[in-house]
């Protein structure tokens, strides 16, 4: 690279989310320093601009108005867009919870009638405007966070791995937790990317990446509910982090 | 034609150092109530004799589930092919031996892999015999024997084990020959025979397998396949775990600076909606039905090209591995048989 061309600019921001994705970002921005400038990233530096960027980060999923005001100022002024983390991805519990009941009646229930409390039923990025790479994690892998930036840089389309957990599982070689304890674990139809985390300390996978590509939900209904697991449980395990009601439409007919 | 001797059970830390001599030892090892893994061991109490089945086979002493091909700097292109420290895998049983047989036929069909067969040349394979479980059977698929790929084999034979040396690898370690190993007589023979006999009967699950090829082909519409395909999660359990599956997965890792990189290949599966995808967004098995059923075809008809190798070994592995319990491979291959019979009654009929 020539040392005369400016650095390529990044803005890191964050909607409703619990910033686990910033911290991650803030965590390894060292790393990323001496090859971007960064234009905005209110979570850790105070003086912000709105520019063109690059490369924009976001965080947390569209569950008010002025995420959504903020989201379509920040698209129109990027060239990449990536969503980090399962908020961001899928919407992750708030959608979760928003796909049980009606946003009015929760308002209603938090704030009391007639608050000035605004919401939107809590959607990922995608659901309002187009989104170039999704970075799914709970919160984000550092690595691949930064494979990720490490080709958007040089205007590659980075690869994000949507493999079950079950691989990262059995490259590292553990006892199947799924089979041996008939613990819920949700590797088969979870992304992986985590190292399968909890699977390797002998806890079931909760699937607080999202779901995996095509994820064969009734299958993993069927098998729960023969280790004796209750539908209406295995359910709520299977969409708590977001997952769309598209994936479980038969199942939910069945 | 196998050099023969034998060593007392009780000499077995003089044999183990023997191993040591020549290099790093990996044995099974139990790391959980159910599973063994082959890991280095410093000591013989750390081997788990009673190990029928690792989690992973060998295959990954000599294909790592993930490794570095070539790195860049600049314009320096720099070669990862391993120069390995000479070791010894202890403990593989015949199926296994099977399996590193069409691994090493594999890896060495023109282009040879560098990276597995450098591994592979440093490594003594000790065999051990073992007694089936329910889930064996590599009877039924002609691989419950020692033939190949091992330098030296341990039959059990009560208080001796029978030890046979295949090549000059393993003739070496016993050069010049240490006093614990004992020359054999016709008993011994005998019980070696008696061993294997008794091995023979000790399977309660196997099929017939001269017309698995011909079953593969006829029954490839078997209402059988929609059963077990509703059934599959797409996990992928079944291949890492595979003594045969060999697909890999080739990852371009970037570095931040621009100026250097790797290329890394991580272990695949054909289970994954995403192997067969290809541009256009076509997938030619877009289904668990129809991936599974690949799976089943190869491992037990072989691809259809000039090779047909059936490449399953009968270690039951992903019998014991499938969370959905669907590679019940014995199991299947009797309904196919089954339907095969019906169909043929009713021919006669």
């Amino acid at each position: 690279m020539s040392t005369n061309q400016p650095l390529p600019r990044i803005a890191v921001h964050s909607l409703t989310g619990c910033a686990g994705e910033l911290l991650v970002i803030l965590e390894n921005l060292d790393k990323l320093l001496p090859f971007v400038h960064v234009t905005s990233f209110p979570f850790a530096q105070g003086k912000n601009e709105i520019r063109p960027v690059d490369i924009t980060f976001v965080e947390g999923s569209v569950s008010q108005p002025h995420d959504l005001e903020k989201l379509t100022e920040l698209r129109a002024n990027t060239r990449w867009l990536v969503a980090v983390g399962n908020c961001a991805v899928w919407g992750c519990v708030q959608r979760a919870g928003c796909n049980h009941c009606s946003v009015q009646k929760m308002i209603d229930a938090v704030y009391g009638t007639n608050s000035p409390i605004e919401a939107l039923p809590a959607a990922p990025l995608d659901h309002y405007v187009p989104v170039d790479v999704k970075l799914s994690g709970c919160p984000i892998d550092a690595t691949q966070f930064l494979a990720v930036t490490a080709n958007l840089l040089r205007d590659h389309l980075p690869y994000v791995t949507h493999k079950p957990v079950c691989l990262e599982c059995k490259l590292k070689e553990n006892g199947c937790v799924l089979i041996e304890k008939n613990l819920p674990c949700l590797g088969p139809v979870t992304a992986a990317g985590c190292g399968a985390l909890c699977p390797s300390v002998g806890a079931a996978c909760y699937g607080c990446w999202g779901p995996c590509e095509e994820p064969q939900m009734e299958a993993m209904a069927t098998i729960l509910s023969e280790k004796g697991y209750q539908l209406d449980e295995v359910l709520g395990r299977l969409q708590a982090f977001g997952a769309p009601k598209e994936l479980f439409v038969r199942l939910e007919k069945s | 034609m196998d050099i023969c001797y034998k060593f007392s059970k009780e000499s077995f830390l003089d044999f183990f150092k023997l191993m040591q001599s020549f290099g790093q030892v990996h044995a099974p090892v139990r790391v959980s109530e159910q599973s063994f893994s082959f890991r280095p061991v410093e000591k013989p109490e750390q081997i788990a004799f009673e190990a029928l089945r690792t989690i992973l086979p060998p295959k990954k002493m000599f294909f790592p589930q993930r490794e570095t091909l070539i790195s860049y700097s600049g314009k320096e292109v720099k070669d990862h092919t391993p120069e390995p420290l000479a070791q010894v895998l202890f403990g593989v049983h015949p199926c296994d031996l099977a399996g590193l047989g069409i691994m090493d036929n594999i890896f060495s069909a023109g282009p040879p892999d560098s990276h597995y067969l450098a591994r592979r040349q440093a490594t003594l394979v000790v065999g051990l015999s073992c007694m089936p479980d329910k889930h064996c059977f590599c009877n039924s698929m002609g691989t419950d024997f020692p033939h190949s790929a091992y330098d030296i084999f341990l039959t059990d034979i009560g208080e001796d084990y029978y030890l046979q040396i295949a090549t000059t690898l393993g003739e070496k370690l016993f050069d010049p020959k240490p006093d614990f190993i004992k020359t054999i007589d016709d008993q011994d023979n005998q019980s070696y025979k008696d061993f294997w006999t008794n091995r023979d009967k000790a399977f309660t699950s196997n099929f017939k397998s001269d017309n698995l090829k011909q079953i593969f082909d006829l029954e490839k519409d078997n209402p059988v396949w929609e059963e077990l395909g509703k059934r599959c999660l797409s996990c992928g359990n079944c291949t890492p775990v595979c003594p045969t599956c060999y697909c890999f997965d080739v990852i371009d890792v970037a570095s931040l600076d621009g100026n250097s990189g790797s290329r890394e290949r991580e272990w695949d599966s054909c289970q994954f909606t995403g192997f067969a995808k290809v541009s256009g967004d076509f997938n030619f098995r877009p289904g668990p039905v129809d991936r599974l059923k690949f799976w089943y075809r190869h491992k037990l008809h072989g691809f259809d090209d000039s090779y047909g190798l059936k490449t399953c070994v009968g270690c039951g592995r992903c019998t014991v591995s499938c969370p959905a319990d669907i590679d019940d491979i014995v199991g299947v291959v009797l309904r196919l048989q089954a339907s095969q019979n019906e169909s043929k009654k009713d021919e006669s009929a």
